[in-house]
């Protein structure tokens, strides 16, 4: 686009946040404002007099119903209704006749309030002047104080109640709730205004489409209103209660709910499946047998290319003694899982199971869906033969990994020459079809939204409500360090108990909810405990995937029973069905079920 | 005895009185730690909104020879000459500070906790604020736990108050909170019969505090501490805040094991951190900030405790020893960025503060990658 970007935006004070950047020299060079009505600033928009203007959201739906023109908004923000609007608010926003409808908009719909957003036609605008806009908010967010004095002084009026305005009633941040509530007040327009069936159809959102999401700040201030979304509410009391979660309705939870609101949901949901307190843990060990591997996923800092120095197969004497020592340990099973490695056939597995098998007393929880789908391809059978045939020389169940985030787009992005969503989902259901037992896996930090988080989890319950071959979920954020990827800006505890407790809600049908303490270390692992969660996982780790990529976290059974314990639980060793074994040695964990919720005593070392 | 309901505790948080000694003990063993949470939040976001503190600090140890056997120090009965043991000469710990000045690393506290060294001259302390103070006359020096502060009066036949106004003279502004442990005597006299007790640790407090200098309180938990000797030790601080309204942070500190006389002693859990964050917040009502020291409790567990009633999260700290030598196996270094990433991450709103929780930058002006270039503030010996 040659020459300036020219801007307009209505004068109100709930503009001023995001004009402030902009008229403290933010991107002067490049850009004109102009302050006009809201009337004046769709006008420029229509005519092309402004390449974008910040207007009431009304004045939008008008322009991009009335003018067939293609009018698309700024993302991620806009002036936000937080609580009941202020009339002072609604009239500013000439919302006229509507003003006593939108009042209480939030009351009655559970959704946010969209007042101003950035709109103008497509093609006008690049992702620099979006960044721009979100910049000039930030700062503008940084000096509420001063746009509140400022506007007090040029056109009256208690500077303390514009500043309580700009900072407690609105919101700045157009997320998928916001748009919801846009779509829904669009809707209701329409019914207001065209009740006969002949109406046009009302107008669609439609957003500019950038990369980069930028970063919005908050306001703060000296005490925070509540939200009271009487929606999100009743949500989480439905599916504490067992309701099911529509997608949409996962989506508004993971976003709005607050952390422990949503954990508290989740803990009830587990209280009620899993009545009697017990948290399961198994010991296995978690054996990868070659780390050689021809997918390359950029998360990955395990695998080796075949002609490197490091590419290693286990060799029979390594993998006897790595079972023999599990045996030893009380382990009753082997994870077994390794890189897409070409070299190895079908009668590689079937051999190596069948001598495990003859060898050892473990059950072979073992090939990821991406490993069986390439044996597959390699030897030119369907899916559902390979795994006959793995299945008569001994595999017992299916590991849960390498779903990642079942989204083609992202996964083409991360890991292009994995399997793809949907061979992943035909693996697990031709293996449930067999009657194993698999478990299913989300890895987050991938620059997914929330949208593709409630994708994932509705395609894991629609396959569980066809084959209930699941036992257990299991989530955890990719582990960065070492990796091609950057660290994404999410992977973080309070982001990992989100998502975990939202999955413990959304996934009605599934069993057990898995803690990861190996990526989340033991301590956010027994928190999440309290979040949903009702199974520790294993005790005997040895996991070469994850600790490559930072995480070095061992628990020994002892200890994982030690935490189980003080968090409130009595801890079971289990199998992998999920199946208890029978308590060792007598009293052992049930005699401490009393203890259960009191963080226990402990005695003094050496006393 | 009746047993104090969870709901009438709310009652009594949400009306803003102060809970007893066995709401405290009910609060401990209320099964439902969200439930905890939610009400420490609220108080958290009574006080601080959605904002969370830290500041740009750093750490001197200027020796970790010490008379005293406390059993979970690494530290304890360390003499001169003893592998790792260390005294740092003037020269060198006002250098750790040059360097920081040099970097051009704008920091604005520095936090100093030793070991109880008998073979060093009073004037050494004096002489190491001095000159910390000529490098740097802005820079707000937070240093001696009540415990060496006892130990100077006792050593050096002091009373308190003279001591105490002696390093403030030479630049003293304000003491940690290090040293509290549990005041219960029966675990005092097992795992740190030596050192000060409960009322001489709170009297060197009380004494501060009418001199006007602010101070810090801490709890060290999760070893051989019963839940009823923990809410009585917070009682305690609460009554001192009560008479003197001189502490300013509340900070729970979680008991690690390796390379100390207790390694058989299994480390808290994460359940009991955050219990501990929460109770803590809703006992000291009148404690106006709850720390979360990330050095000791690990990243993660420092961004969830701001949701269990934590809102600060200590500073950027350089070269932290005392819990790196007890096996901590956090960085010992955060960068301003990293910080501001780990608070925006967990919901909340980074603050920058000084040591007496001045605001000095937030908003846009933290994420401005230029070096700071406002004015320090100007700390004078006695805070206000």
């Amino acid at each position: 686009m040659s020459g300036r970007v020219r801007l307009a935006a209505v004068p109100f004070l709930s503009a001023r946040p995001f004009t402030y950047g902009l008229e403290q020299g933010l991107g002067e060079d490049l850009f004109e404002l102009a302050f006009d009505s809201p009337e004046g600033c769709a006008r420029r928009v229509s005519s092309g007099e402004a390449h974008l203007a910040l207007l009431p959201s009304a004045n939008y739906r008008r322009i991009a119903r009335d003018r067939g023109l293609d009018v698309r908004v700024v993302p991620h923000i806009a002036a936000v209704v937080r609580d009941d609007l202020p009339t002072a608010l609604a009239e500013e926003h000439s919302l006229g006749a509507l003003t006593g409808s939108v009042g209480d908009w939030r009351a009655r719909t559970g959704l946010p309030f969209v007042s101003l957003l950035w709109c103008g036609r497509l093609g006008t605008i690049g992702p620099e002047v979006a960044n721009l806009l979100a910049q000039s908010l930030r700062q503008g967010l940084a000096h509420l104080r001063d746009i509140a004095t400022a506007f007090a002084e040029a056109h009256g009026g208690d500077p303390a109640h514009n500043e309580r305005l700009l900072a407690h009633s609105l919101g700045y941040r157009l997320g998928s709730a916001e748009l919801s509530g846009l779509g829904a007040f669009f809707d209701h327009l329409h019914l207001a205004e065209a009740p006969a069936l002949t109406a046009p159809a009302p107008a669609r959102i439609r957003l500019f489409e950038f990369d980069e999401a930028p970063h919005i700040a908050q306001p703060t201030g000296p005490t925070r209103v509540k939200i009271a979304m009487p929606g999100v509410d009743a949500l989480l009391a439905d599916a504490a209660a067992g309701k099911r979660l529509s997608p949409a309705e996962g989506i508004r939870l993971y976003e709005s709910a607050s952390l422990l609101d949503l954990g508290k949901a989740a803990d009830q949901r587990r209280q009620s499946l899993h009545a009697r307190n017990l948290v399961t843990y198994i010991i296995d060990r978690n054996v990868n047998y070659t780390n050689l591997c021809v997918t390359a996923c950029k998360f990955c800092n395990f695998f080796r290319p075949a002609k490197s120095q490091e590419a290693y197969t286990l060799s029979r004497e390594v993998l006897a003694q790595k079972f023999s020592e599990t045996v030893a340990m009380g382990g009753i099973q082997i994870l077994l899982q390794g890189g897409v490695n070409p070299q190895l056939r079908l009668d590689y597995f079937e051999d190596l199971f069948r001598w495990t098998k003859a060898n050892f007393p473990l059950a072979l929880h073992a090939l990821s869906p991406e490993e069986v789908s390439f044996i597959a391809k390699q030897e030119g059978l369907p899916i559902r033969t390979v795994l006959e045939r793995l299945v008569a020389a001994g595999l017992d169940s299916l590991p849960g990994g390498g779903a990642e985030i079942l989204d083609d787009e992202i996964r083409h992005r991360i890991s292009p020459l994995k399997c793809s969503a949907d061979t992943w989902i035909t693996v697990m259901r031709e293996a449930h079809g067999l009657g194993l037992r698999t478990t299913a896996t989300l890895v987050f930090g991938f620059g997914e939204t929330p949208e593709h988080i409630a994708k994932h989890l509705e395609r894991l319950r629609a396959l569980q409500d066809k084959t209930a071959g699941f036992t257990a979920f299991i989530c955890w954020p990719f582990q960065a360090e070492g990796t091609r990827l950057r660290l994404g800006d999410d992977t973080t505890a309070l982001r990992y108990l989100r998502v975990f407790s939202l999955a413990r809600l959304y996934l009605d049908n599934f069993p057990n909810l898995q803690v990861s303490w190996p990526t989340m270390g033991p301590t956010i692992g027994q928190v999440a405990l309290r979040f949903g969660g009702n199974d520790f996982g294993s005790a005997m780790i040895e996991e070469n995937v994850v600790s490559q990529a930072g995480a070095v976290f061992k628990l020994s059974a002892e200890d994982i029973e030690r935490r189980v314990r003080a968090a409130g639980f009595v801890p079971r060793r289990r199998n992998m069905r999920y199946e208890l074994l029978p308590v060792r040695g007598g009293a052992a964990s049930v005699g401490r079920e009393a203890a259960g919720n009191i963080p226990p005593q402990l005695p003094l070392a050496g006393a | 005895m009746s047993f104090p309901e969870f709901k009438d505790i709310k009652d009594k948080v949400r009306a803003g009185e102060s809970l007893g000694f066995d709401d405290g003990v009910a609060l401990f063993q209320h099964p439902n730690l969200l439930d905890l949470g939610q009400l420490a939040n609220e108080v958290r976001e009574r006080l601080h909104g959605q904002r969370t503190y830290f500041n740009r600090n750093m750490h001197i140890n200027a020796t970790n020879v010490c008379v005293a056997s406390c059993r979970f120090c690494s530290f304890a009965r360390l003499k001169p000459g003893d592998l790792g043991a260390y005294t740092l000469s003037l020269e060198e710990a006002w250098g750790r500070l040059r360097a920081r000045v040099q970097a051009k690393d704008p920091i604005t506290e520095i936090h100093i906790v030793n070991g109880l060294h008998d073979g060093l001259p009073f004037s050494y302390y004096t002489d190491l604020l001095a000159g910390l103070k000529r490098i740097c006359p802005t820079v707000h020096l937070k240093a001696f736990t009540a415990v060496e502060i006892f130990f100077f009066h006792q050593h050096y036949g002091l009373p308190v108050a003279e001591v105490l106004t002696r390093l403030r003279e030479a630049g003293l502004d304000s003491l940690p909170g290090g040293g509290a442990e549990i005041f219960s005597p029966r675990v005092r006299r097992k795992l740190c019969a030596d050192k000060c007790d409960a009322a001489e640790w709170l009297d060197v407090h009380r004494t501060a505090h009418r001199m006007g200098l602010r101070s810090n309180c801490t709890m060290l938990y999760g070893h051989i501490e019963t839940i009823e000797e923990r809410v009585e030790h917070l009682l305690r601080l609460r009554a001192l805040q009560d008479e003197t309204g001189g502490f300013q942070t509340f900070i729970p500190l979680a008991f690690h094991a390796d390379g100390n006389a207790m390694q058989r002693l299994a480390p808290p859990t994460g359940v009991d951190d955050l219990r501990t964050f929460a109770v803590s917040r809703l006992l000291l009502h009148n404690i106006p900030h709850l720390k979360a020291y990330w050095i000791m409790l690990g990243l993660k567990t420092a961004q969830t405790a701001q949701w269990f009633g934590a809102d600060d999260l200590d500073g950027t700290v350089q070269e932290e020893r005392i819990y790196h030598m007890a096996g901590a196996e956090t960085p010992q270094h955060l960068g301003v960025p990293d910080i501001v990433h780990l608070i925006k991450q967990a919901g909340r709103v980074p603050v920058e503060r000084d040591t007496l929780y001045n605001v000095l930058a937030e908003g846009s002006d933290l994420v401005s990658s230029k070096p700071f270039r406002r004015p320090l503030p100007q700390v004078t010996g006695s805070a206000s």
